[in-house]
């Protein structure tokens, strides 16, 4: 069940520093999908494993017994804090925190009586209530981010209106997605945490994770009821995910929240509403494994997003902690001291709530469907998923979701135009890159649209650089053809073809004579290694004719490109094509490397032995042949092809037993069936002579 | 290593002295202390490092605030390495009149190559749009 809804909550400020542990928790419970059944001491044990000293710990624990006995747990934070400080670095932005603290605590006690403590309205699945209050404000400017317009949330907002969500009944929800029955939420194991435990102190300096760095610096007037900020949206978002296609392979968007980050852009002591819009989408939710339609796990974040360590795969955060504390020592044992972070005062100017900021941009960027901007990145977690699926299936062990970056995630249109252009206007349309820094990246993408003038060889680059985005278009609609329906394949088939057709039009391969062969385009992509890899990679989609004519043009031009650097990644798919030949277009292929040149004496196939893409076509061809003839299928031969392909034969023969060893290059791959067809033309005595040539 | 396999980040870099070459040319030495989501870079105790032939000088040039567009590149200096190079450091005046005399130098190159070029009825090359190759 997913559902997202943003909580408020009348806690204190001090709240914000203890939330990251609590998302630890949360992230730990729907990753590894503890049971219901676990206690709360269960939970909170992950916590002290991970960063918490035993006393925090033991606050912490004391605080989720207490329930909404905050005071007194809050006043004990500052000190708390003040021994968790970590090494290195840390140690400024620990000072920062104390500091906060107690200003916090100073607010808090002319907070306390303002508070309304309103109970939750829940069902007796709940334990605990927590005190809980939906607070409505104005959209801030981050929700005008057309990022965010772009998705769903927008609408949903609109659709809401501002009105307090959790007075709320469930209908609202219910009205929202229409497809939960409102009474599962209560159920769901993550809002439970949340309503039941109240967030316990936090370790380190996990600041409001989506908070703007400018406001968080800002502190809440002392008119408002809920001070700092986590702000919330009073609505829910649209339960995107509830999609039921299993084809669906993308991980679940993940709703967070009205982007109220803060802009950075905002002056210092700036805030709209009646609330401090502090930050803080509070929902984030675990990407769903692909392949698995269901989303059991709802995670609710509270309020502020702590800091960047808690969205992330427990493992990352282990891998950050043991940097931090090895940090901090070898620090302390790098030779230099002239610069180290004890000795630098400027050090720690970007402070952790900034550069969580960042990260958090970052990983927001990293959602997308589109392979090619995140390539290292998907390819790893798809592989790290498959090892884990496979260790699975080996180890029997129970069953691991696979663990999943969580990172904040705003549903966004899977492609953006980068520039837009409203018809009939005379410039762009101003739009927000804060969040999205990709469209401001792409934009000079759009303005480099002439070819460029200069040299033959910058050209050819240019037209392999844009040949290979849209080979990688291709290859992308490829992907998505296997894994939409068998209905919608016809039709993406049909958008392939065309595109591909696009691409081989462009490479321009026509008939060229040997003096032209460096002004020829295609041969002048071939010259260089990426024109060929994109040749490599635009084969298997090429129709066998296409297929075919390449192959003959690079038979043709073979001494040409043989003088390039190698042609062996081309080997495989041209392998390929010539498996797919009949026998006269063979023929025609053979003819290619027996014809005479005209500035040497050598035939092309000569020169093709000493090369190892060479050596391994002339095989590859010769092999086919064999098996054409060896089997019963027809032919179709033309005439005077037999006798080619026999004069071939012996050409080739005599070629090899010509060549002296040294000079003969090993082929990439030897077929079994070309002494069996030497046999069938020459004399044994030959042919074994050949055979310890060819090993 | 970053917490965030498969990407490229410059979180970890911050606090430490990176070399940044600019697409206009310049060379700049600092300390990273701030970025954004564009790369846009704060360098504080920043130096222009002009280089001609074997020698260089530093122009001390106080914080700079560069626009991440503007980045070629960027990379961490190992200060334990700083010093161990084979190049000389030379006053700034020396090197800025190097730099004088090798852009004289060029300019001159260049002003004949195309009086050659013209004699032979050859068009004159002219600057691409993009960045030179």
């Amino acid at each position: 069940i997913l559902e997202d809804y943003l909580l408020v909550e009348d806690v204190p400020l001090l709240e914000e520093m203890a939330e990251e542990d609590e998302e630890l928790d949360l992230y730990n419970e729907m990753t590894f999908g503890l049971d219901r059944e676990t206690t709360e001491e269960d939970i909170v044990k992950p916590l002290i494993s991970l960063e918490m000293s035993p006393e925090l710990a033991s606050v912490m624990a004391e605080e989720t017994e207490t329930g909404e006995e905050l005071e007194p747990g809050v006043v004990e934070q500052p000190e708390k804090l003040g021994e968790l400080q970590q090494e290195g670095g840390m140690d400024l932005e620990a000072e920062q925190v104390g500091s906060e603290l107690e200003e916090e605590e100073e607010e808090l006690a002319s907070e306390e009586q303002e508070e309304d403590h309103e109970p939750f309205e829940e069902t007796n699945d709940l334990g605990d209530p927590a005190v809980m209050r939906a607070v409505q404000s104005k959209p801030t400017l981050e929700s005008q981010d057309s990022a965010v317009l772009d998705s769903r949330i927008g609408a949903c907002w609109a659709e809401f209106g501002k009105e307090d969500m959790l007075e709320m009944d469930p209908a609202v929800w219910g009205s929202c997605t229409g497809k939960i029955p409102p009474h599962h939420v209560l159920e769901d194991k993550a809002i439970l945490q949340v309503l039941e435990r109240p967030p316990p102190p936090s370790t380190n300096v996990a600041l409001d994770f989506l908070g703007s760095p400018v406001q968080r610096g800002y502190r809440a007037s002392p008119r408002h009821k809920c001070p700092n900020l986590r702000l919330m949206s009073p609505k829910s978002f649209p339960q995107h995910f509830l999609r039921q296609s299993a084809g669906y392979a993308s991980p679940t968007p993940f709703q967070p929240m009205p982007p109220k980050i803060g802009s950075p852009s905002q002056p210092l002591g700036m805030h709209f509403g009646p609330m401090s819009p502090s930050l803080d989408p509070a929902l984030f939710f675990a990407p769903a494994a692909s392949g698995q339609p269901n989303l059991s796990h709802c995670p609710v974040s509270r309020a502020l997003f702590p800091s960047h360590m808690t969205q992330l795969h427990p493992q990352h955060q282990r891998l950050l902690t043991q940097r931090q504390q090895q940090g901090g020592q070898a620090q302390s044992i790098s030779p230099k001291k002239l610069w180290s972070p004890k000795a630098d005062p400027y050090a720690g100017l970007m402070t952790s709530k900034e550069k969580d900021w960042v990260v958090k941009v970052e990983m927001i960027q990293l959602q997308s469907e589109n392979m090619d901007d995140d390539y290292y990145y998907q390819t790893y977690y798809h592989q790290l998923e498959h090892k884990q699926a496979e260790e699975e299936l080996l180890g029997g062990r129970n069953k691991q979701e696979p663990p999943k970056l969580v990172t904040p995630f705003i549903q966004k249109v899977e492609t953006y135009n980068s520039v837009v252009r409203i018809a009939g206007s005379l410039g762009q349309v101003a739009v927000s890159t804060c969040y999205s820094p990709r469209r401001a990246i792409d934009a000079v993408h759009h303005a480099l649209v002439e070819e460029a003038a200069g040299s033959q060889r910058l050209r050819a680059l240019h037209r392999i650089e844009k040949l290979f985005l849209q080979l990688l278009e291709v290859e992308e609609m490829q992907r998505k053809m296997s894994l939409a329906p068998e209905e919608e394949q016809p039709c993406c088939q049909e958008q392939k073809s065309q595109e591909v057709e696009r691409i081989y039009q462009v490479l321009k391969i026509r008939a060229c004579s040997s003096e032209e062969e460096a002004e020829d385009e295609f041969l002048q992509l071939l010259c260089v290694r990426k024109g060929k890899k994109l040749t490599a990679r635009l084969l298997p989609h090429l129709t066998r004719e296409q297929g075919e004519k390449i192959l003959l043009t690079i038979t043709h031009h073979l001494p040409f490109l043989m003088k390039k650097d190698s042609l062996s990644l081309l080997y495989s798919p041209l392998n390929k094509v010539v498996g797919g030949m009949a026998f006269s277009k063979l023929i025609e292929a053979l003819q290619e490397m027996t014809r005479p040149l005209p500035e040497s004496p050598e035939l092309p196939l000569a020169m093709a032995l000493k090369n190892q893409f060479g050596i391994s076509l002339l095989y590859s061809l010769l092999s086919h042949g064999e098996r054409l003839l060896s089997s019963d299928a027809p032919l179709e031969p033309r005439s005077g092809d037999f006798e080619t392909w026999t004069d071939t034969v012996f050409l080739v023969a005599r070629e090899l037993s010509q060549v002296p060893k040294t000079s003969l290059v090993e082929p990439l791959f030897l077929p079994s069936n070309l002494l069996s067809l030497f046999c069938r033309y020459l004399d044994k005595q030959t042919v074994h002579h050949l055979e310890a040539k060819m090993e | 290593m970053n917490y965030m396999p498969g990407t490229a980040s410059l979180i970890q870099d911050i606090d430490k002295k990176h070399l940044v070459l600019l697409r206009d040319g310049r060379t700049l030495i600092g300390y990273l202390r701030s970025i954004d989501q564009f790369a846009n870079l704060v360098l504080h105790q920043t130096v222009e490092r002009i280089h001609v032939g074997k020698k260089y000088g530093d122009i001390p040039r106080g914080i700079f605030v560069v626009r991440g567009e503007n980045v070629v590149l960027l990379g961490e200096i190992d200060l334990e390495k700083e010093s161990d190079t084979p190049l000389q450091q030379v006053s700034i005046e020396e090197i800025l009149e190097e730099q004088r005399l090798e852009q004289q130098a060029k300019q001159e190159s260049e002003k004949l190559k195309v009086q050659a070029l013209k004699e032979r009825g050859l068009c004159v090359p002219r600057a691409d749009t993009l960045d030179e190759y």
